[in-house]
């Protein structure tokens, strides 16, 4: 079967797996959520926060109040596949703060079990094509060993194709893979680290590595000519059946997300929103949400940003706020929410 | 019985080839069952191999990831080695001239995305190779692919080639090994990782720098490598360092652990070919293609 390229070259061309492995991204979600999806996230969204959390301790049980405290609803789960997606961009177990620690995903995964639903972890990591590497390196393969949990190469799978519901980047839609596209809600489960060219990753961010690089490359480099802060707002806003646990527990800070430094936090947080997380995320690192240039982006679009719009529950986020170094960079500067003052002595 | 027998039994009974047993058909795992399947006698399964790499080749040449997807058209590359392979084992009657002369026009035809070269970044962003997808900067691994096709063809000497050489050796660490591609962003050296460092040492066989980064990501590499080094790291580097004739002496046994260990994970076949290719050493088609071209 020979086929004429110049038809399809073009990456974000509209294809669709022949296997009709397409099943929506989001109506099953909507239900399960008990949210409606885009445009409607202005209102106020609530997140979790708890603190004085280890990796030994009784994740689950946070986890579980969390998503309780935050409005989620157990009760459709039965028979719904889950997702739940880490962050592993780039493992070495010289940096353990740059992945998010297994503990964390197989408190999650448990806590979704006990629900009735299917739990698969999956992950596209965008630096290394040796998937098998990555899991062995974050110790996150024999967790999943010890806890029986399926694992997803998300690099690698079967993919299909969504409309950009963002239209914030000109990609005209997105390659989801099979898992991603199967599942019913995904959980985005980052570490909570600097990032050097936008600031911060958290939830929103981390939804990159539910893209496959068999079509976005290692890097995603696809997905950086289209524009950083754009693609992560369409990734997010073309899958809107994502919630958010954060492993905020040891976190990075400096060079992130890849070289920099632990900063021991001992937070979990949780919400049903994501964009909402992440601000909340941005306030404890000692970032200004508004002027990180996605978070700006996903105002009102994907969820809310201004403190009045987000309902803490848990500890209030003034209580465990720390700030987190970042490079001293002029694309970085003003990002921080509070400045020093200049010295006029 | 050993683990090769055992993989190689398995690569040919395939129907088709895939990242994962069931899955759609793809270029990568395709091209490399070919590969190794030749090398290991089974003509019959090496040809169905090449031949499904000619039905998915695009009009213009490239060839998609999978029988479901045209593009993006990054492993274009690899089917131009197992077809070469193939003509190379084929007593002077070549059947993949025609496949491998499109192929590589296609190669030529495109390039990585340059930038201007900036502080922010460590290496050349001038200097083109090849890119994952088109319309983007230039990587590593496409880049090295892009290489041992070119050598692999005869083609060694072209200036695309040699650019890419360049680009290679720019993009290696300065103490050694490679990652996906960058050394220094924001004045930050990065780490190397074994995977990009072995094939980036492929497609380098037989190529020299100034500053010694490719002994250096050698000696790099040979430290890296062990006994729990997962299958693909463990597959490229030691055909990296079998491409200069280093191959570790408990490599044999790394190999068949790295075997039991990969199988317990989904998608294990083509991990498992790759592995099969490392075990022949410097035998391996994707260091005694480019060689006999360059050097023959």
């Amino acid at each position: 079967m020979k086929r004429d390229a110049s038809q399809h070259a073009a990456e974000g061309a509209p294809q669709l797996d022949r296997r009709a492995l397409l099943a929506g991204t989001g109506a099953a979600a909507a239900g399960l959520l008990g949210y409606t999806l885009l445009g409607q996230h202005a209102a106020e969204q609530s997140v979790f926060i708890a603190r004085h959390q280890r990796y030994d301790g009784p994740l689950e049980q946070t986890i579980r109040d969390g998503l309780l405290a935050t409005g989620f609803d157990p009760a459709p789960l039965p028979g719904k596949r889950v997702l739940l997606k880490p962050n592993m961009v780039e493992p070495t177990r010289a940096s353990p703060q740059m992945t998010t620690n297994p503990a964390v995903v197989l408190a999650a995964a448990e806590v979704f079990r006990r629900w009735g639903a299917t739990v698969t972890v999956g992950e596209a990591p965008g630096h290394v094509r040796d998937t098998e590497m990555a899991l062995y390196e974050s110790r996150l393969g024999e967790a999943l060993g010890d806890g029986k949990l399926p694992f997803a190469d998300l690099n690698y799978e079967e993919v299909g194709w969504v409309v950009n519901a963002g239209r914030r980047s000109p990609l005209p839609g997105l390659f989801f893979p099979r898992a991603v596209m199967e599942a019913d809600i995904v959980v985005s489960m980052p570490k909570m680290k600097t990032h050097h060219w936008v600031g911060l990753t958290v939830s929103l961010k981390n939804l990159y590595g539910t893209l496959p690089g068999c079509k976005y490359g290692w890097p995603k480099n696809v997905l950086h000519h289209a524009g950083i802060p754009q693609t992560v707002v369409d990734i997010n806003a073309s899958l809107p059946k994502a919630i958010a646990i954060v492993d905020a527990i040891v976190c990075m800070e400096g060079d992130g997300p890849i070289m920099g430094s632990a900063k021991p936090m001992g937070l979990v947080i949780v919400g049903t929103n994501p964009t909402a997380v992440d601000a909340t995320c941005a306030r404890i690192m000692g970032l200004d949400p508004s002027r990180v240039s996605y978070l700006s982006l996903a105002d009102g679009m994907l969820g809310p940003l201004a403190e009045r719009s987000i309902r803490q529950v848990g500890e209030p986020w003034q209580d465990v706020a720390s700030p987190f170094e970042i490079l001293d960079r002029p694309h970085l500067r003003d990002l921080q929410s509070k400045r020093p003052g200049v010295l006029t002595s | 019985m050993t683990w090769i027998d055992t993989t190689i039994d398995e690569l040919a009974a395939a129907e088709a080839w895939s990242y994962r047993a069931g899955a759609t058909p793809a270029t990568e795992p395709t091209a490399l069952a070919a590969l190794t399947l030749g090398v290991h006698g089974r003509t019959e399964a090496a040809e169905r191999a090449s031949r499904w790499l000619v039905e998915y080749q695009n009009v213009d040449g490239s060839l998609g990831i999978n029988a479901d997807q045209d593009a993006p058209h990054w492993p274009t590359s690899l089917a131009v080695l197992a077809w070469c392979a193939a003509d190379a084992a084929a007593n002077g009657s070549p059947r993949y001239s025609e496949n491998i002369a499109r192929a590589t026009r296609w190669i030529d035809s495109v390039g990585g995305k340059p930038a201007e070269r900036t502080a922010d970044l460590g290496h050349d962003t001038t200097l083109i190779g090849w890119p994952w997808v088109e319309g983007t900067h230039s990587w590593m691994e496409p880049t090295a692919w892009c290489v041992l096709a070119l050598k692999a063809s005869g083609q060694g000497e072209h200036p695309r080639t040699r650019e890419a050489v360049r680009l290679l050796i720019d993009r290696l660490l300065p103490e050694g090994g490679a990652n996906y591609g960058n050394t220094w962003v924001l004045g930050q050296l990065l780490r190397p990782h074994l995977e990009p460092t072995g094939v980036a040492l492929l497609a380098l066989a037989g190529e020299e720098d100034q500053d010694g980064r490719i002994a250096k990501s050698r000696a790099w590499l040979a430290s890296g490598l062990g006994p729990t080094t997962t299958a693909a790291s463990l597959a490229y580097g030691l055909m990296g360092l079998a491409a200069s004739d280093e191959v570790p002496r408990q490599a044999d046994r790394w190999l068949a652990d790295a075997a039991v260990q990969t199988r317990t994970l989904v998608g294990y076949q083509p991990r498992l070919t790759l592995l099969t290719l490392a075990a022949l050493g410097a035998e391996c088609p994707l260091i005694t293609l480019p060689r006999q071209k360059v050097h023959g």
